[in-house]
């Protein structure tokens, strides 16, 4: 029972990371149309960015974040302008811009290996929590609870931000029809732009939370969260936040649980079998409506 | 005949093969390098390149080959990717100017290359690490074998700390651990100690914690790590931020500098073989290796540089052995007939059906101050 407890608590912090990647890969998808192949260069970046922050300018874990998460929306946003605006402005479909993520993809993951002397890189000791607290005999790492909590105050923020806001209404609106958008006074320029940098940012919070947890700061972070956010995504369903959060947790934990009672060779091919079976039974995902097509 | 006239017979035949052999001529000889220094084994892929880049540099100062002749580098990346690979080796063989190629890290690459080469050009292999894989007079391999190191030091820990259970990492994507793992269980067997669990990850996995907790969970006395470098980093920083206060065993993976520098404390205590170390090979060609390996990159060598050092000198070895105008097949033939590499830096190096051979084992682990020294129990 204590291993079980306490490889539920490692399912769920891993999960907590894919969930975080998802949220923003999906706030992509379901507002900008785009399947983004460079998405989790994002996540790399941003480690990268809290990895210098905290060893070269010796910033504290909190100012770290803070670089990473920043530098994740910039990146998202500077890719978005250069790379899928032209693409917009000539009314190019989603499997250009998909190509075009995916030259992004390589040339982002070059510069990211540069940045890190091709090396796999790792957040010094002290330069983040490492405490290890107690409850009754259950350890509960610092940065696995951090990873955790983020995830939650992450999906409740950007769920009421999309559903109670202007700026969410603007972004679904912008995500169903941008010229009629447009015609209802909303400037899909700047929606477009929030939406990028708002995906960028939670990437980037993953990339730097899974960069200490994981002891691996490099270009190969990103690409390592791409697909389980992607599944997570699928299985959440698009438009609901909340899908991914806990499509993201659950992944987290099926791999966790099923390499400890099933077999840790076979752990990912168990794993990516479930979440086909229970796409099969619902299609839409968690929270998906019947049909998450874009018009 | 008289004592002068047998002196002078005697000289003359011991002169004769020297006078009618005719050094390598002067200028250029090329070898294909197949680099991975960039993607995910570009941490050893780096130090595999200086190493031979340093000691071409070497060769041609010293004219090793002959008089005014230069080893040159044709340095191609294939970011341990077999595709890529196998496009520069067609390259090389399309240039006529590439005498030998010199390649890989992953063993299964250098299997896909073997067909490529066969019957054309000599390949030097670096760094791969399963047995078996030369192939003469095509295919040789200067990697010190690390399979038979991990045995003796599994064993070696066993004797000395007399553990009841053992609990096993292995990569099981990588045949190469998995018949190391496998190899070394056997032999901590034989010693008494049951295993509790042998637990697999992947070359591409990179979150430890759950593996960490499942071995913390059977509760082992000693836990042996029998992965690629990033994941037997990963699982022994995990082991130790749970609480694991076992004896954890490593293997080669831990020894270069830039493992300390990313994982550091967790590192200290934990043993593994070691074929070269700048902190412990003492020999005068380690000492200058390091001396000039420090001075041209500013940073110490490490096993994997010295492997893709050996690799050119086995080559400028055999080029030097030559006569008259080196080909392809000379060289393949020469190669096939060195039974050591004279400059090494390893205090004795053989080569045995071209497989180069390190004797001796060295058990070493990392300092609290960050250098490497030798192993002893706690």
């Amino acid at each position: 029972m204590q291993l079980l407890l306490e490889q539920m608590v490692n399912g769920c912090a891993i999960g907590a990371l894919y969930g975080l990647f998802a949220i923003g890969f999906g706030l992509v998808f379901s507002t900008l149309g785009i399947l983004n192949a460079a998405h989790g260069c994002y996540a790399s970046f941003a480690a990268i960015a809290g990895y210098y922050a905290a060893t070269s300018l010796r910033l504290p874990f909190a100012a770290s974040l803070v670089a990473g998460v920043v530098t994740g929306a910039a990146l998202a946003i500077l890719v978005d302008q250069i790379a899928f605006q032209p693409l917009r402005r000539r009314g190019a479909g989603m499997l250009g811009a998909l190509i075009t993520s995916i030259a992004f993809w390589m040339i982002l993951d070059s510069l990211a290996g540069l940045a890190t002397d091709q090396q796999s890189l790792s957040f010094p000791a002290g330069t983040f929590p490492s405490a290890m607290p107690m409850l009754g005999t259950l350890p509960l790492p610092a940065m696995q609870m951090i990873a955790i909590g983020g995830l939650i105050v992450v999906t409740i923020a950007i769920h009421w931000l999309i559903t109670h806001s202007r700026l969410g209404a603007a972004m679904r609106a912008v995500g169903w029809n941008e010229t009629a958008a447009q015609l209802g006074g909303v400037n899909p320029r700047l929606v477009i732009l929030a939406t990028a940098g708002l995906a960028g940012a939670t990437s980037g919070l993953a990339g730097v939370l899974a960069g200490i947890s994981t002891n691996n700061v490099s270009f190969t972070l990103g690409e390592g969260m791409l697909l389980k956010g992607f599944a997570a995504v699928v299985v959440g369903g698009y438009e609901d936040v909340r899908g991914a959060a806990v499509a993201g947790i659950g992944l987290g934990v099926a791999e966790v649980l099923s390499a400890q009672y099933i077999s840790t060779s076979m752990r990912d091919a168990i794993t990516y079998a479930l979440l086909l079976g229970f796409l099969v039974l619902r299609p839409r995902g968690l929270f998906g409506r019947a049909s998450f097509l874009r018009a | 005949m008289n004592k002068h006239a047998s002196w002078l017979l005697a000289m003359a035949l011991t002169v004769a093969p020297i006078a009618v052999q005719a050094a390598p001529p002067a200028g250029d000889y090329v070898v294909g390098f197949n680099t991975d220094s960039t993607g995910p084994l570009a941490a050893a892929g780096q130090s595999f390149t200086r190493g031979a880049e340093l000691a071409t540099a070497e060769i041609t100062a010293a004219g090793t080959i002959a008089p005014g002749a230069r080893l040159v580098l044709d340095i191609k990346e294939a970011a341990g990717d077999a595709a890529r690979s196998i496009q520069n080796m067609h390259q090389f063989l399309a240039d006529r100017r590439v005498i030998a190629a010199s390649c890989c890290i992953l063993s299964p690459i250098v299997n896909s290359l073997k067909p490529v080469v066969a019957g054309k050009m000599p390949l030097v292999v670096y760094g791969a690490t399963a047995p078996g894989l030369p192939s003469l007079p095509w295919v040789y391999s200067t990697t010190a074998l690390p399979g038979p190191k991990d045995t003796e030091t599994a064993a070696t820990v066993a004797r000395t700390l007399k553990p009841k259970t053992v609990t096993y990492f292995v990569s099981a994507d990588n045949d190469a651990f998995k018949a190391r793992m496998a190899a070394a269980e056997a032999a901590v067997k034989a010693t008494g100690a049951a295993t509790a669990a042998v637990i697999s990850v992947l070359g591409t996995d990179t979150d430890f914690t759950a593996p960490a907790t499942q071995a913390m969970g059977t509760n082992p006395d000693v836990i042996m790590v029998y992965t690629t470098q990033s994941p037997a980093v990963g699982i022994i920083a995990a082991l130790r931020a749970r609480g694991f206060k076992g004896v954890i065993v490593g293997n080669d993976a831990l020894a270069p500098a830039a493992m300390w520098a990313k994982i550091g404390a967790p590192l200290v205590g934990v043993p593994f073989p070691l074929s070269f170390s700048p902190d412990v090979n003492q020999s005068p060609e380690a000492r200058a290796f390091v001396a000039a390996y420090k001075a041209k990159y500013n940073t110490p060598p490490d096993l994997y540089s010295a492997q893709g050092y050996e690799a050119m000198w086995l080559i400028a070895q055999a080029l030097h052995s030559m006569d008259g105008q080196p080909t392809r097949e000379g060289l393949a033939a020469a190669l096939a007939k060195q039974t050591a590499i004279e400059h090494n830096v390893y205090g004795g190096q053989a080569m045995k059906d071209g497989q180069a051979e390190v004797t001796g084992l060295t058990i070493v682990n990392w300092t609290a101050e960050g250098t490497l020294a030798a192993w002893k129990a706690p």
